[in-house]
């Protein structure tokens, strides 16, 4: 029997929709066979066969009439499920024909109404019954789709379609290929008659959902079906070529002609380049994107060098076959034979000559591999261009264009991140072609790289390696060079040679186009060097950044030019700059800077270009510094007038001098004030310039601490932090915050307070105490009068003991508050990241939320009550609850692992390891590995390894597969290489540490993944690659500690197995003797030290070792004393 | 219709598609198709005028008349000296089954085709070879490692290096055989001498895709990833290997990924292979593997679009 699909499949094609796949109006013959193989032919079988037979004979109506019979004789009969749903199907398909019949709306409702009960009352189909392949579920959701489009029911179609097409185990394959293709038809529909722009969205949409069905091959009749179809929808489309060749293809395939394969390559090929090109001179992003990638389409469905010379020789062959056989059977032709033969040698001679042209074109392949490898790079696909590229070196390295090939090569490399090798490749290039086209270009790219890389020495050496080597460098090339190393000398802040270097270079090349830059970067090097006045030169002699502000006043580096004279001035009193022009007043000093600056800020301000914008917050830094130096001079001027006010005697001088500190002092303020302001503002603009960031914060929250304005600083970070909650550095900023709140609540406001109460007291307190004192003096002893004055002062002190009390309560009470606020920002920025798995912020903050929590909590001894009312790990708890406000049960499923992460967090700061380790256990339990982020996966993980738990294998090898970048991916290769070591996997261990050791996977979790390593080695009886990772491990300071002891315990057993016992015994010893806290490791060295002395005929020896160590606390209750304990009894 | 491929039809019709078994002295039997159905799927009648096969498919049997009499010739099948046989639908079929997953029909086809020229394998034009391949596909496909060994010591028997595609299958099938035993460094350093042999694009997907899996269980990542995706960037044509080359590439990607390397955004990367996979092949088995290891949310994202029925920019018609 003929597999039903193929034959199915023709009759669909002749239906309207090409794809009722399943109503055939032909019985098939597993139907016909399975009555006649009764002995008797029952009435239900006799009413089914002849109702199949009027099917098969196209009388619709009256079949219809049966099978409606037939359904109704069903129970009665005792049919089985899969023959109720076989005449339902039946029913429908009668239905579907008769209205493919009469076109009629109404016919086609009752087909609608007919599948959806056939699909509604059988979720099995028909079985096998009609179809062993095929329960007719499938056609039947695809005609149900018809029947909807017949009658304009477009969103009822599309929604169906669009569960067909997804993959899923109850939909066959054919079935879904025929749902893209069917999709591409009713989007054509729904479109006809709209306008012809939605037209031809509709068509790009088939274009689109064909595409992907023949992405997957042309193997099979529907997908074929589809690539038909896809012809249709070019040439819709206006896109003749691509129809063209796709037909040749389909063709080709189709009869297999080789000839065919040919010309189908060929129009490929012809398309690509055609595409190529007007992909490079359009416009339009996106269009180009596409015309690109239809070009890669192109190339990449074009055959390679051996498979097209074998379809060429194919193609020879069957040519001088058909020749040889017309020839042989038209021994006389007639005229018109004769013309089929001539016509059938004239095709001989085109794929000859084609073979014979094609022999000649040795670049073919690496051709195609650079047009592939340059629309990957335009397509920023740089992964594959690189394998492209690659391609053309390894197997045509004699390709005409190598020497573009290596250039977009290199181009690949960079775009990669692989700077070393594109250096390494750029070095072999210009040593194999040093006169191609590209050397200039690769050479000048090789100190590029460096200088990207900031590596200024090596891009000088790489410059001159350059000049030196690449030969037929043209002098544009030569003077890119010079102007790299001079840009080199610059970058790596070696200012001297720099100036040398660009005067020299200023000469040489007079007209250079690098001449602006130049004169900049010649003005830059005094700068730098703090030689203002060489910065500025005089009123003759302009310096090398006045010419520039003169001579481009529309340079590139006007601002920065601008900004760098308002620094000279800040530091030098000079009026150069109104002699030169730059200032319109005489204003030196603080006041030109900032008079400099405010024109800077009016001139560039709004300026959105990536150097302004950096630039500007270093304007408003100047502007701060200016007003800080000022401030300087005026509290220097307060502090002189001190001085005098304190040397001056005569009241009205004095008092003089005092009114001009007061006005010193006030001035002083609002220098520091606007230098306050200053600084801020350069903060809140320098989002793109980081190094000013940090430089205006410190100073700004230098000023605003000292002035106890922590609601500024608060409100500064706030600000920081919002810009990118999601960046590392938000976190500090987040720090900051709660730090500046928390800080809040010991406002200045209580000092005040209590030095006001202090002072009020105290003049009080010290009339008190001198009248006392004086009374005291007098000798009136034990009278009265002392008494009360004794009894005054003592009220005295008890009333500002009270007072201070009323606002040292204040303060705490404010203190509380403001901690209660900073644990609300804190929840406030968890809140915005615990729902995202992939914030790897978020658990930081979790933890600095548990620690704040957990430093309140009344540490007590074990086994003792906290006091009443004192703060405790339930209360700390609750608070958590309240601060992240993420329920039991409520929130992401990420959101609640980490309210248990951050619980667990709690529980170990509050000294409660058990509750920490049934908070892991519960992550566990809860979650998949999937669900939760790296951090809780490691530190869960090695709970469960910690416990042997099995889990902990899908755990730790979640992160060592998916989280391989991330901090924790060191946890899951040390993890499970415990694993591995503990199923007796040594080998499987080793490659794992091996692997996260070549890979640079070795962070917190090294020692152990170097330990793990040793270990496995030791197990493989690699004992001196083992003895050396363990001699390294021991060797770390910063390891020291019980994985040190185990290191000596390993070593002692490497001696043991290459038979040194003694030298073993030594070491256990060793281990013994100097790590005696970490029991783990000097309890097996007890027991094997006690085994190996016995072993040696030292019995006494050994039962020493063996009662010393049980009579040791840190190691009789390990589970090797009890394993002591019975040899004790056996020496 | 273009009068190239009319001709092409023409010539087809010409030579009449008759089945022939030839002996000795040129002795052409005409025999009845015994793989032959009708629309119906039934097998078609015999004619009685040509030869047909018996029932254990080792002779094939004439009856002539002659003076009212009948006589019954018979020829051992093995004496034959060579077959002509028009495309079989069996075989055709079953590689359509093949592209469609369904491996165990497609051997089930291919076996009903061996039966019948078990005993004229060697016999040159005998479909048994044209089937042998088919079959060796399917056995692959179906990851059966007992059928696969055991069919392949048949092959051998029957292989005398004449047929290039059979040579060629047979040599990957022991290819497979190899990775499956675990050893890849075999694997790929035979992949590397078939590489440079072979011309089929077809075969050398296949045996990028099994060079790369070794590679990959290798920990050789870089190389991997190398491997893998030499398959989109130059076998393009055999798109039904794209979706295991992606998979695999982004397996290799993944696997380069470190602290060290965060810069290159490996892991981005390969997560960009697994999507485009879901999201270019949707009906791939490969994309159902893609989607279990992408993260969560981008296998949702991933997964929406699979089904999204996208807007295209048009090129600009010829």
């Amino acid at each position: 029997m003929a597999h039903p699909v193929s034959r199915t499949y023709r009759m669909a094609q002749a239906a309207l929709f090409a794809v009722l796949v399943a109503l055939a109006p032909i019985p098939t013959a597993s139907a016909q066979q399975k009555p006649a193989q009764a002995q008797e032919e029952s009435p239900t079988q006799k009413l089914w066969n002849e109702a199949e037979k009027l099917l098969a004979e196209k009388k619709y109506p009256a079949a219809l009439q049966r099978f409606e019979q037939l359904e109704k004789d069903a129970d009665k009969a005792g049919l089985p499920p899969e023959a109720k749903a076989a005449i339902a199907f039946r029913q429908a398909s009668c239905l579907y024909l008769i209205a493919g019949t009469n076109k009629q709306a109404s016919d086609w409702a009752k087909v609608e109404v007919a599948l959806q009960k056939f699909l509604q009352n059988h979720p099995g189909g028909t079985g096998t019954l009609l179809d062993a392949t095929n329960n007719m579920r499938g056609p039947a959701r695809l005609s149900l789709v018809e029947a909807y489009a017949y009658q304009s029911k477009w969103d009822e179609a599309l929604r169906d379609l669009d569960t067909l097409r997804k993959p899923s185990p109850e939909t066959r394959e054919e079935d879904r290929v025929l749902a893209f293709v069917m999709t591409a038809k009713i989007l054509e529909l729904r479109a006809k008659g709209r306008s012809p722009e939605e037209l031809k969205q509709a068509l790009g949409q088939s274009m689109n959902l064909l595409k992907q069905v023949i992405a997957g091959g042309m193997g099979t009749p529907e997908r074929r079906e589809a690539a038909l179809k896809l012809v249709e929808v070019y040439a819709a489309l206006g896109m003749a070529k691509d129809a063209e060749q796709l037909r040749a293809e389909i063709e080709a395939k189709g009869v297999g002609s080789p000839a065919e394969l040919v010309r189908a390559n060929a129009q490929r090929l012809e398309i690509g380049d055609a595409r190529f090109q007007t992909a490079e001179a359009e416009p339009d992003a996106k269009a180009r994107e596409e015309l690109y990638r239809q070009a890669l389409s192109s190339y990449q469905g074009t055959l390679r060098r051996a498979a097209l010379s074998r379809a060429l020789v194919l193609a020879v062959e069957s040519r001088q076959q058909e020749v040889d056989r017309l020839v042989r059977a038209y021994a006389t032709p007639s005229p018109e034979q004769q013309a089929a033969i001539d016509k059938a040698k004239e095709q001989l001679d085109e794929v000859t000559k084609l073979q014979a042209e094609f022999g000649g074109n040795k670049d073919y392949d690496a051709v195609i591999s650079y047009r592939i490898g340059l629309c990957l790079l335009e397509l920023n696909r740089p992964w594959e261009a690189f394998v492209a590229f690659r391609d053309i070196f390894q197997n045509s390295p004699g390709f005409e264009k190598i020497s573009g090939a290596y250039y977009y090569y290199i181009d690949a490399l960079r775009r990669i991140g692989r700077t070393e090798e594109a250096l390494k490749v750029s070095k072999e290039f210009l040593q194999k072609y040093p006169d191609s086209a590209e050397a200039g270009a690769i050479a000048l790219g090789l100190g590029e790289i460096r200088m990207e890389q900031e590596e200024f020495e090596q891009a000088i050496t790489e410059f001159r390696w350059a000049k030196a080597n690449a030969k037929g460098l043209d002098p544009a090339a030569v003077q890119e060079i010079d102007f790299g190393i001079v840009r080199a000398l610059f970058s790596n802040v070696d200012w001297a040679k720099a100036r040398v270097a660009l005067e020299e270079f200023l000469q040489k090349y007079p007209n250079t186009p690098a001449k602006e830059s130049a004169v900049y970067m010649l003005g830059l090097t005094h700068f730098f060097e703090g030689n203002y006045p060489e910065t500025v030169g005089n009123k003759d002699k302009p310096g090398a950044l006045t010419r520039y502000y003169k001579e481009f006043p529309n340079g590139t580096h006007k601002a920065d030019v601008l900004y760098r004279l308002g620094v000279v001035s800040l530091n030098i009193a000079t009026d150069t700059l109104f002699q030169q022009g730059v200032l319109d007043k005489d204003i030196r000093g603080p006041d030109g800077a900032i008079a400099i600056a405010r024109m800077w800020i009016a001139r560039h301000g709004n300026a959105k270009d990536e150097a302004s914008v950096a630039q500007l917050p270093e304007v408003h830094t100047l502007i701060a510094d200016a007003h800080a130096k000022k401030a300087d001079a005026l509290g220097r001027q307060a502090d002189e007038l001190d001085k005098k006010v304190r040397m001056t005697a005569a009241p009205a001088a004095k008092q003089a001098l005092m009114a001009q500190q007061r006005q010193a002092l006030a001035a002083k303020e609002e220098q520091v004030k606007a230098s306050i302001d200053a600084y801020i503002q350069a903060a809140r603009t320098s989002r793109a310039n980081p190094a000013a960031l940090e430089f205006a914060l410190g100073e700004a929250s230098k000023l605003l601490g000292g002035r106890g304005e922590h609601a500024r600083i608060r409100d500064l970070y706030q600000e920081l932090h919002d810009w990118d909650p999601a960046s590392p550095k938000a976190t500090v900023y987040l720090y900051e915050v709660v730090k500046a709140t928390e800080k809040m609540g010991d406002s200045p406001e209580f000092r005040v307070r209590t030095e006001r109460a202090q002072a009020e007291f105290g003049e009080r307190l010290r009339l008190a105490r001198e009248r006392a004192d004086g009374l005291e003096r007098a000798g009136k002893f034990n009278t009265p009068e002392l008494a009360a004055a004794k009894a005054d002062l003592a009220k005295l002190s008890e009333d500002l003991a009270k007072a201070l009390e009323v606002i040292e309560a204040d303060r705490q009470k404010s203190v509380q508050a403001a901690r209660q606020q900073a644990l609300g920002v804190l929840a406030k920025a968890i809140g915005a990241s615990i729902d995202d798995r992939r914030q790897q912020g978020s658990e930081r903050l979790l933890s600095f939320l548990a620690e704040k929590l957990a430093r309140r909590i009344k540490r007590v001894r074990p086994g003792q009550e906290p006091a009443p009312g004192a703060y405790t790990l339930k209360l700390a708890m609750a608070d958590l609850d309240a601060t992240l406000g993420v329920r039991e049960g409520s929130g992401t499923l990420i959101a609640q692992a980490r309210r248990l992460f951050a619980q667990a967090q709690l529980a170990l700061l509050g000294r409660d390891p058990a509750q920490a380790e049934a908070l892991w256990r519960r992550i566990a339990d809860l979650y998949k590995p999937e669900e939760l982020s790296p951090a809780i996966l490691g530190t869960v993980g090695e709970h469960l390894l910690s416990k042997r738990d099995p889990r902990a294998e899908a755990f730790l090898g979640y992160i060592a597969e998916f989280h391989r970048s991330s901090d924790y991916a060191d946890f899951g290769f040390a993890g499970l290489a415990e694993l591995r070591l503990a199923q007796g996997k040594p080998k499987d261990a080793l490659a794992l540490c091996e692997e996260a050791v070549d890979l640079g996977i070795v962070m917190s979790r090294e020692k152990d993944i170097r330990f793990a390593k040793a270990r496995a080695l030791i197990e493989l009886g690699r004992f001196d690659e083992a003895k050396k990772e363990l001699t390294f491990i021991s060797g770390v300071r910063e390891w020291r500690g019980e994985t040190t002891s185990g290191c000596l315990y390993h070593l002692a057993v490497i001696e043991e197995k290459q038979g040194r016992l003694q030298e073993a015994v030594v070491l256990h010893q060793r281990n013994i003797v100097a790590w005696k806290r970490h029991e783990r490791w000097v309890a097996k060295s007890y027991l094997a030290s006690a085994d190996l002395l016995a072993k040696l005929g030292q019995r006494d020896a050994a039962r020493q070792t063996l009662q010393e160590m049980l009579s040791k606390d840190r190691v009789k209750d390990t589970p090797e004393a009890q394993e002591a304990r019975s040899r004790l009894t056996r020496l | 219709m273009r009068p190239a491929l009319a001709l092409c039809l023409l010539g087809l019709a010409a030579a009449a598609p008759a089945q022939v078994i030839v002996f000795r002295n040129n002795e052409r039997w005409e025999v009845n198709n015994p793989l032959a159905l009708d629309d119906k799927g039934k097998p078609v009648p015999p004619d009685a005028r040509r030869a047909k096969f018996n029932t254990t498919f080792d002779k094939v049997e004439r009856v002539s008349r002659a003076g009212g009499a009948e006589f019954t010739a018979s020829k051992r099948l093995d004496e034959a000296v060579g077959i002509e046989w028009p495309a079989i639908a069996q075989l055709r079929t079953a590689k359509e089954e093949i592209q469609r997953g369904n491996a165990t029909r497609a051997l089930e086809l291919s076996e009903s085709v061996l039966r019948v020229f078990d005993k004229a394998k060697k016999v040159p034009g005998s479909p048994w070879i044209a089937a042998a391949i088919v079959k060796l596909d399917a056995i692959d496909r179906l990851d059966n490692d007992a059928a696969l060994a055991a069919f392949l010591s048949a092959l051998e028997s029957v292989d005398d290096g004449s047929n290039a595609e059979l040579r060629q299958k047979v040599q990957v099938a022991k290819l497979i055989q190899k990775a499956r035993r675990g050893d890849h460094a075999g694997v790929v350093a035979d992949a590397d001498g078939l590489i440079a042999s072979l011309d089929s694009a077809d075969t050398l997907a296949r045996l990028h895709i099994l060079k790369g899996a070794s590679l990959l269980a290798l920990r050789r990542y870089e190389d991997a990833m190398n491997t893998y995706l030499r398959v989109p960037v130059f076998y393009g044509s055999q798109q039904e290997h794209l979706p295991k080359a992606l998979l695999g590439a982004a397996k290799a990607f993944r696997g380069m990924d470190s602290p060290a390397l965060k810069s290159q955004r490996l892991g981005e990367v390969a997560n960009r292979y697994l999507r485009e996979l879901v999201a270019t092949y949707p009906v791939s088995a490969e994309a159902e593997e893609a989607k279990t290891l992408l993260p969560k949310e981008e296998r949702e994202a991933a997964i929406k679009e699979q089904t999204a029925i996208k807007d295209a920019v048009v090129a600009p018609g010829e």
